[in-house]
């Protein structure tokens, strides 16, 4: 064979090698990694926490120079609670406050690995959970627009072809732009990769109790598929000269699963049967009972849970006590929850925890009730986190890194989600995150 | 000789001479196809228009803060909208033809249709379509043909 003919072959086959196949799902290349785990959850323990009162576990020792130090995330991580001066918990009739008991029989610390010191170089709420979901500092991101490079969701549904309603993202409230996180406008990604968003709270609150409840079910093949008929008439029509519009691609099907989710949520809701945690007294215990009623009935690929009420620290120290301590409560209720309750998630579901920022070390000059110092978010204390994980194939009662010596990065963990699920190499591939290892790279 | 030529050609030019008919064009006001719709209408907007559309009367801004909250706790906006709209429709005071008086004049209704939910007129392909389609689905109502309006991208945009 002639060199010239050699090479023209060559280049034809490298070529014909290297065209993306369409796979039926739709998606361009089947995922390259194999699985850890067939479900995530993710929990972006957000509004800003402090190392001090969670890792650390100084309790007001570390923060009102008051000598009572103590555990009070006693699900999540190890350590004995605080014995003085207890301010969170439930109110008993005496009007004490008794910590609501413990969940998990053993932490998530002893389950899995513990990050104790992670760097998290935004301070803001929406920077904070933009990082958490693109893996990328986008210092350039303004608020109240949606990502600029895409998030995790996308990731998985481009590279790995799974449905929109496995795909779900469950926020507290519609509050600090959260709704816009579900897909970023990245040209090559985008609204139809997205996650199905849902904020319980509202939907199923005093609004959604107003004007979604009453709603009807149409019947799928006399009412609605006539329907849908005559709208995609009118919407082809459009498509001649109008714009599209974005949609995250729920079928036909998932969108009758969704409205029957809504549906049966408030029929639940009325018989009071929802998975709420035993204690679920603020917007994160409801968040994390709706988001257990998710996993139920779609067994997500990922579900990113958003809680944020710890952020009431700007003026109320002790309402962040009680909401830190209600939010671990409620994370030991959601894998609770996942073990017991949902056998196709069971064992084979990873956990990740983490915050999107941290508080900062002085304190500001709010008083609570409690005559308690509040805590803002802009100093280099605000850039300490921590990251928690569990599942299978992740290490069980190991803790990397110290206070003096800090391990990974907030940009780490959308690599780890995506190692867990088998496409981290897809990601790295796409050259749209900060860093390419995960936790894992740096155990 | 050539008097008599002249004076024939004289009759003939005044008998050529006759007063044409003029055809004028009457000026119709149609709207333009689509209108003219480019801009996305706010979540707000839509639930708006959408309540004028179908109770003929302007929503209550507490009502409208709240609805716009629900839509914006659902990511999906056209399942959001779907419910919302069935919601909707299950109140009291929704003006909507009866199927009867849509069936007794099919294009009528439809026609009237476009005005409401598209504000332009219909075209005489969409008028075909749409005949063609409630003759072959006897049950359709003018709820359903309604809901895709509402529910369509067109009606999206303004």
């Amino acid at each position: 064979m002639k060199r010239r003919e050699f090479l023209k072959k060559t280049a034809i086959g490298g070529a014909a090698l290297s065209v993306p196949f369409i796979l039926p799902s739709g998606r361009l290349f089947a995922s390259s990694g194999s699985r850890m785990a067939n479900h995530v959850v993710f929990v972006a323990f957000a509004g800003g926490v402090r190392q001090q009162e969670s890792v650390l576990q100084q309790y007001l020792d570390g923060s009102q120079d008051y000598p009572s130090a103590g555990n009070i995330m006693y699900n999540l991580l190890d350590g004995a609670a605080p014995t003085d001066k207890l301010v969170y918990g439930t109110n008993n009739e005496n009007n004490e406050n008794i910590p609501i008991p413990k969940l998990l029989s053993q932490t998530l610390q002893q389950q899995g690995t513990l990050f104790k010191e992670v760097n998290a170089s935004t301070v803001g709420h929406y920077a904070g959970v933009n990082t958490l979901l693109t893996g990328n500092y986008m210092y350039s991101q303004g608020l109240r627009a949606k990502p600029l490079m895409p998030t995790i969701f996308e990731y998985l549904r481009r590279h790995t072809g799974e449905k929109a309603t496995k795909c779900w993202f469950v926020g507290n409230g519609i509050g600090n732009s959260i709704p816009l996180l579900d897909y970023s406008e990245h040209d090559n990604y985008g609204s139809q990769y997205g996650a199905n968003f849902l904020a319980p709270t509202i939907t199923f609150g005093d609004d959604g109790e107003k004007h979604l409840k009453n709603a009807k079910i149409y019947h799928p093949d006399d009412e609605l598929d006539p329907m849908y008929k005559m709208k995609y008439f009118l919407d082809n029509v459009w498509y001649s000269q109008g714009n599209a519009l974005p949609t995250i691609g729920n079928t036909v099907e998932e969108k009758a699963e969704i409205k029957q989710f809504v549906k049966d949520m408030f029929v639940k809701k009325e018989n009071g049967t929802i998975a709420f945690p035993p204690s679920a007294s603020n917007n994160d215990g409801q968040t994390i009972g709706y988001a257990c009623e998710v996993m139920k009935r779609f067994k997500p690929t990922l579900t990113v849970v958003y809680l944020s009420n710890v952020d009431g620290c700007h003026a109320n120290f002790t309402s962040y006590l009680q909401s830190l301590h209600s939010a671990d409560h409620a994370v030991g209720h959601l894998w609770d929850y996942i073990q017991n309750n949902i056998p196709e998630m069971s064992g084979n579901t990873s956990i990740v925890v983490a915050p999107e920022h941290g508080r900062n070390l002085e304190s500001n000059n709010i008083k609570d009730a409690n005559a308690f110092y509040g805590y803002d978010h802009s100093d280099s204390n605000a850039r300490r986190i921590f990251n928690l994980m569990a599942g299978p194939g992740i290490d069980s009662n190991l803790t990397i890194g110290s206070e003096t010596n800090g391990v990974g990065d907030i940009v780490n963990i959308t690599p780890t989600i995506a190692e867990i699920l088998g496409f981290k190499q897809e990601v790295i591939n796409s050259g749209f995150v900060y860093n390419n290892n995960s936790f894992f790279d740096l155990i | 000789m050539k008097r008599l030529l002249y004076l024939l050609s004289l009759i003939l030019i005044i008998l050529s001479c006759r007063k044409e008919d003029v055809y004028e064009l009457n000026e119709v006001h149609a709207s333009s196809y689509n209108a003219n719709k480019n801009k996305l209408k706010s979540s707000n907007q839509f639930i708006s228009i959408l309540y004028a559309n179908l109770f003929q009367e302007a929503l209550s801004a507490n009502e409208l803060f709240e609805i716009s909250r629900c839509i914006q706790s659902i990511g999906d906006k056209e399942v959001a909208h779907e419910i919302v709209f069935s919601n909707f429709m299950n109140k009291n005071g929704v003006i909507i033809p009866s199927d009867s008086v849509m069936r007794d004049d099919l294009d009528a209704f439809i026609e009237e249709t476009y005005k409401r939910f598209f504000v332009r007129d219909i075209t005489e392909a969409e008028r075909e379509f749409f005949i063609s389609f409630f003759e072959s689905h006897p049950y359709v109502s003018a709820e359903m043909v309604y809901m895709a309006f509402a529910m369509s991208n067109e009606y999206q945009y303004y």
